[in-house]
């Protein structure tokens, strides 16, 4: 039979086993709580936020653009004349026939165009000009008519190419007064008073009703399609998929 | 296991590391360019333009210094307040860091490297905190059994 004292230890023991286990429990019921907790806000918290960044997609229109800085890098040092820049004493000419709206020509805008700019246009050997093809709906011909009053003050390749960094939605509603005087003033637009007054003019719905007729001479069905000219000849290239078929076309006619 | 000592001065140091990637990326926004690729390509300079280079008007970058901080001052907080702080911070920035890597492989299709650094910061973050909770939480429950703190 054990001592007393021995049954004094046996129960010390005992009961310091069962305040360890019951240590060992809060800690276990104390971390689950606080892990769930955790995950459970995290998950709450990054899907707000994720809500938050996805609101602008698609839709376009926001005043607040972006790309001002990396599109005045890429067109720098470019002379801006009308519907073209580049040299004007180029060669070749590179005819875009795009739409504003177009997310195709965005694509473009954002990733053949800079090649030919960074390439023949830097070096001189072509200039580029924009065709208003307005194909996609009626905020295209505001599109177009912003675009064409920037032409009024050099700024028309500005305009384009940074509407095309911000363009939202096709047919969205997006195409705003606001949003076009976004851009003009991000083109670097001077005059804007002057800019709004051009932009409702109706002097370019001829040129608009032009361009129409131009595609469709040279068998173009989409946008954006391209006409290389040059003084041995023209090449009209329908979506070419990259600067290379552009390129080739500039020697070609040069 | 770790002590929960070192885990803290290893969160600390990341955390110092993620303030600084997440400053250079809001200074070079602010400034109206991109953070530069190291090795060329512009990849940065179309993540940086893209609509999601934003929330609510702000350079995302600004959330991930604030974020950082906050995760500087988990590491500094003692008990299960700065375990459980670290470890809803550190998971938040990685879901959110996750999100924004999945739109520049699938959405933007272009890799900011800069983006990756920061998003591979707050991977080790989580697994620091996850660690100094699993081992730590409760820890004062069992004072005097080695918390480690």
């Amino acid at each position: 039979m054990a001592s007393r004292q021995e049954q004094r230890e046996l129960a010390r023991a005992d009961r310091e086993r069962r305040d360890a286990e019951e240590r060992a429990r809060e800690r276990r019921q104390r971390l689950t709580r606080l892990g769930t907790g955790a995950v459970f806000a995290a998950v709450v918290v990054v899907a707000v936020a994720i809500v938050v960044s996805q609101s602008g997609d698609g839709s376009g229109g926001d005043t607040n653009l972006e790309g001002v800085p990396s599109v005045k890098s890429e067109l720098r040092g470019l002379d801006q004349r009308g519907l073209t820049i580049g040299d004007p004493n180029a060669k070749a000419t590179v005819v875009e026939f795009g739409d504003l709206q177009c997310p195709v020509c965005k694509a473009y805008s954002e990733q053949v165009i800079p090649q030919v700019i960074e390439g023949p246009v830097r070096s001189g050997e072509a200039k580029l000009e924009f065709r208003n093809w307005t194909i996609i709906g009626p905020d295209s011909q505001d599109a177009a008519k912003a675009a064409l009053a920037a032409s009024e003050q050099g700024r028309y390749w500005s305009f384009i190419t940074l509407f095309y960094r911000n363009q939202g939605q096709e047919n969205s509603g997006y195409v705003t007064d606001s949003f076009l005087e976004a851009v003009a003033k991000g083109a670097g637009v001077e005059d804007i008073e002057k800019w709004n007054q051009d932009r409702q003019s109706s002097r370019w719905d001829a040129q608009i009703a032009q361009v129409d007729t131009e595609a469709g001479r040279a068998g173009f069905s989409g946008t954006p399609s391209f006409l290389v000219e040059g003084p041995n000849g023209r090449k009209a290239l329908s979506t070419p998929g990259s600067a290379s078929p552009i390129e080739a076309a500039i020697r070609g006619v040069s | 296991m770790v002590g929960e000592r070192t885990l803290r001065l290893l969160g600390a140091g990341i955390a110092v590391a993620g303030i600084g990637v997440a400053i250079y990326i809001t200074i070079s926004d602010a400034g109206g360019g991109a953070p530069a690729c190291l090795v060329g390509g512009n990849g940065c300079q179309t993540v940086a333009d893209s609509q999601y280079s934003h929330l609510l008007g702000v350079n995302v970058a600004v959330f991930g210094i604030v974020g950082y901080a906050l995760l500087l001052l988990s590491t500094v907080a003692r008990g299960d307040a700065g375990r459980f702080a670290g470890l809803l911070l550190a998971l938040v920035g990685f879901g959110f860091s996750a999100y924004l890597t999945y739109l520049e492989l699938f959405v933007i299709d272009a890799i900011c490297q800069w983006c990756v650094v920061s998003a591979g910061l707050m991977t080790l973050l989580l697994i620091v905190n996850a660690a100094r909770a699993i081992a730590y939480v409760g820890a004062e429950l069992a004072a005097g059994e080695g918390s480690g703190a």
